[in-house]
């Protein structure tokens, strides 16, 4: 299969291309990720890009994306194949006639039954398959990216029953055979860590942590995405964001919130940030009530644009998603 | 290449991290793709192929410049600080040394002179410090400072100012004096450096040597009460095991469990091929969203085993969604933020360090009370009420209306209790009182009896 990138650099400048600012790390394990042709597994908060990530390594390769959204109860008829019934039935009576046709000569009843087995991978062939996504995605001629969007939602059992697509990129159908891949096609995971993945799927996979960015990184974020917002505002508002999630807060203000904020400033034809335009803008970043008030409270000692501003609690973001 | 890689592998096995032998494989193969030149591509190669959970990021870190940097093979980098000295000034400061204990001239002299400790010094003070039987990473800093303390690092400082007095006295001058100090406190510096390196050597060489036993079976069967530190390590790690394969046994016995009502459109989807002769029943399946409210003791009664009570709670939590859990001692705390992030050693510090224990502050009467004011709307027909302490109580009035209500309003109360029966109503202990309520009160004081008693609760 020709490589979908030629280095980690290119990696990065195709993906800037398409608006997505990623770190060295990002770009190396993501170049990895389709060098060996692993799936990769991303983890991390809510809101950091992790499902973005597949979608722009998708536009940047020209490729499709084919989705599978997981979530509690999803089975391998939602996930991967069914059997088209009722177009199989409509089938067997629109061609009732040619079959009396062909067990007219038969002598013996089990003369018949044979010409029916004879005839009977017609109605189980791809014909009458329903394909889903992951099916989809191996049988696609095209190379494509597939995106497994929050795995950490499905059942324990449907991630055994992933293994046998991650790592072989095949899988069994009983009245066909096993289907392999034509061309392998890039596969990322992601999953909100709402509860451990098992070793052997992980084992199957690269490993990638996104975390909130850094100051600097979060600010070229937004600057790529929302140019219009003043440059000094930009990193004003950033800083304050980063200072929130400093802060023992129920959910923290993620990439797109803050990419909210800066789209509401510059609705609102913010100049500067004051205390009454943070405070009254605040539910764009913050959306759980008790948040907003426990901010609230702290935005009192914050003079006008204290963007350095540092809650007491200071918590280690790293360590709390840990 | 390959060997040291294996050994890294092994080290990380040894720090807890599980690595397969097919994750070693794919590092080797990240390490092909992307070359070792650069120290960067080659640790993000590395880290993404044999690490797969946020918590062991921390380890790979620590070890990986250990292994890698390539320092604790070599010398460290020292300055002869005598050579430039003329001899007079040579002579000046043979005779200052002279005032000095003679260990210690030894040392400044040795210091001075910037010869690096010999592999045999090493492993001497190894011996001396115990470093030998070190086998845990947290450990480095400690067993560094042991080392600079055998060394005599503070004592060859303070020398060196005395001596320096003295030395100024003599004519020594001053550019001299600074330049001999400055070059005394690099080597210093140089010979930490390679006491640290050898210090994360040395350890993770004892951890590839001896993993931590494995032996867990006897720990299930032994009462809280009785472990020590290394017992609780594997019981925690046991902790873990269960509540994946109880997760697993759950959902799959949710799916095949033939209940509930006939579900007549998928019965007669499914059977189309069978031309409408209903050969196989499908039925509606009830997806169970049970809702648990836990409230556990903290107290110093309790101390014992709150951790691991809080460890398995933390476990369910991550189970059961719509888990609500709670912590007392004299005062009612909403714990569920802080079980939400990390391992479970994380979170239940958390909880511990919010709540420490009192003496004779519990107060089980009152909890329940601010539970019933603040809290009691969690309670309805699908929420299982899960109490885990001994019910002991200080004497206070035990409220035990308040607790009829809450066990009236939801489907099904569960007392686990730590102490065996023939405890409960003796001193401070109400629990006869509150036992009327409880549909299971289930005696708690081992592993094993906590896990039938969490299999149980998630089951029925």
């Amino acid at each position: 299969m020709p490589d979908a990138f030629s280095s980690p650099n290119q990696v990065r400048e195709s993906l800037h291309d398409q608006g997505y600012v990623c770190s060295s790390e990002i770009a190396t394990i993501t170049y990895l990720s389709d060098q060996l042709d692993k799936p990769l597994l991303i983890e991390g908060p809510a809101g950091v890009g992790k499902t973005e990530l597949a979608k722009v390594v998708a536009a940047a390769t020209g490729r499709e994306l084919i989705r599978l959204q997981c979530y509690e109860g999803l089975d391998e008829t939602k996930a991967l194949y069914e059997w088209e019934y009722a177009k199989q039935l409509l089938y067997t009576q629109l061609l009732r006639d040619k079959l009396q046709e062909v067990l007219a000569s038969a002598g013996s009843l089990a003369e018949s039954a044979d010409r029916i087995a004879a005839e009977e991978n017609v109605f189980f062939s791809m014909r009458f398959l329903l394909q889903r996504p992951l099916l989809k995605a191996l049988l696609s001629p095209e190379p494509v990216v597939l995106l497994i969007d929050e795995i950490d939602r499905a059942d324990a059992e449907f991630e055994a029953f992933l293994l046998e697509i991650l790592s072989d990129f095949q899988v069994s159908v009983p009245e066909l055979g096993t289907l392999t891949a034509r061309v392998q096609p890039l596969v990322f995971l992601t999953s909100n860590n709402t509860r451990e993945l098992s070793e052997a799927l992980k084992r199957r996979c690269l490993y990638l942590f996104l975390n909130y960015p850094e100051l600097e990184q979060e600010i070229d974020v937004v600057n790529l995405k929302v140019p219009e917002l003043d440059g000094a505002l930009t990193r004003q508002a950033v800083e304050m964001v980063q200072g929130l999630r400093n802060l023992d807060l129920r959910k923290h203000p993620s990439i797109s919130e803050t990419l909210d904020w800066a789209r509401t400033l510059v609705v609102l034809n913010a100049e500067r940030l004051d205390r009454g335009l943070v405070s009254d803008t605040l539910n764009v970043l913050l959306k759980h009530e008790r948040d907003l008030k426990r901010v609230q409270q702290r935005l009192e000692p914050m003079s006008g644009d204290g963007p350095e501003y540092q809650g007491p609690e200071d918590e280690d973001d790293q360590s709390r998603y840990l | 290449m390959e060997t040291r890689l294996m050994q890294f592998a092994r080290a990380l096995r040894a720090a807890g991290v599980p690595v397969s032998m097919a994750e070693t494989v794919d590092a080797a193969g990240a390490l092909t793709a992307l070359g070792i030149k650069d120290r960067e591509p080659f640790r993000i190669s590395l880290r993404s192929t044999l690490i797969k959970r946020t918590i062991h990021l921390p380890v790979f870190d620590e070890l990986f410049p250990i292994f890698f940097d390539g320092k604790a093979e070599l010398p460290p980098d020292m300055d002869n600080a005598l050579e430039n000295l003329s001899d007079e000034e040579a002579e000046q400061l043979a005779l200052a040394l002279r005032q000095l204990k003679d260990d210690i001239a030894d040392s400044l002299r040795r210091l001075l002179r910037g010869e690096p400790l010999t592999r045999q010094d090493l492993n001497q003070l190894a011996a001396m410090t115990g470093l030998d039987r070190a086998r845990n990473m947290r450990w480095n800093e400690w067993m560094v400072r042991r080392m600079q303390a055998a060394l005599k690092h503070d004592s060859v400082r303070r020398a060196m100012a005395e001596i320096a007095k003295l030395l100024e006295q003599v004519g020594f001058s001053k550019e001299r004096l600074d330049e001999l100090r400055a070059m005394l406190q690099a080597n210093i510096e140089a010979e930490t450096g390679q006491l640290q390196n050898f210090a994360g050597q040395r350890i993770t060489d004892n951890m590839q040597a001896r993993p931590p036993s494995e032996d867990v079976e006897d720990l299930l069967h032994a009462p809280f009460g009785r472990l020590g530190e290394d017992e609780m390590n594997v019981l925690r790690q046991e902790v873990r095991r269960l509540s994946a394969a109880l997760r697993s046994r759950i959902s799959l016995r949710q799916k095949r469990q033939k209940t509930g009502t006939l579900d007549l459109k998928s019965t007669i989807r499914r059977n189309l091929g069978h031309g409408g002769v209903p050969f196989t029943l499908s039925y509606k399946r009830r997806q169970k969203k049970p809702r648990l409210v836990v409230i556990c003791d903290v107290s110093t009664s309790m101390r014992y085993c709150t951790e691991l009570m809080l460890g398995l709670i933390h476990a369910m939590q991550d189970q059961i969604s719509r888990t609500y859990a709670f912590a007392f001692n004299d005062h009612l705390e909403y714990i569920t933020p802080d079980l939400a992030h990390g391992s479970a050693q994380e979170a239940v510090d958390r909880v511990l360090v919010r709540m420490p224990p009192g003496h004779y502050s519990t107060d089980l009467g009152g909890s329940l009370a601010e539970f019933d004011r603040e809290w009691l709307d969690l309670v309805n027909h699908r929420t299982t009420l899960l109490m885990v302490g001994d019910g002991r109580n200080n004497f206070r009035d035990p409220e035990t209306g308040i607790f009829q209500e809450m066990a009236r309003r939801c489907t099904r109360t569960i007392w686990l209790n730590p102490e065996p029966p023939m405890l409960w109503g003796t001193g401070d202990s109400d629990m006869n009182e509150y036992l009327p309520f409880c549909d299971h009160v289930l005696q708690v004081q081992t592993m094993a009896e906590l896990t039938a008693a969490v299999d149980e609760l998630l089951t029925r």
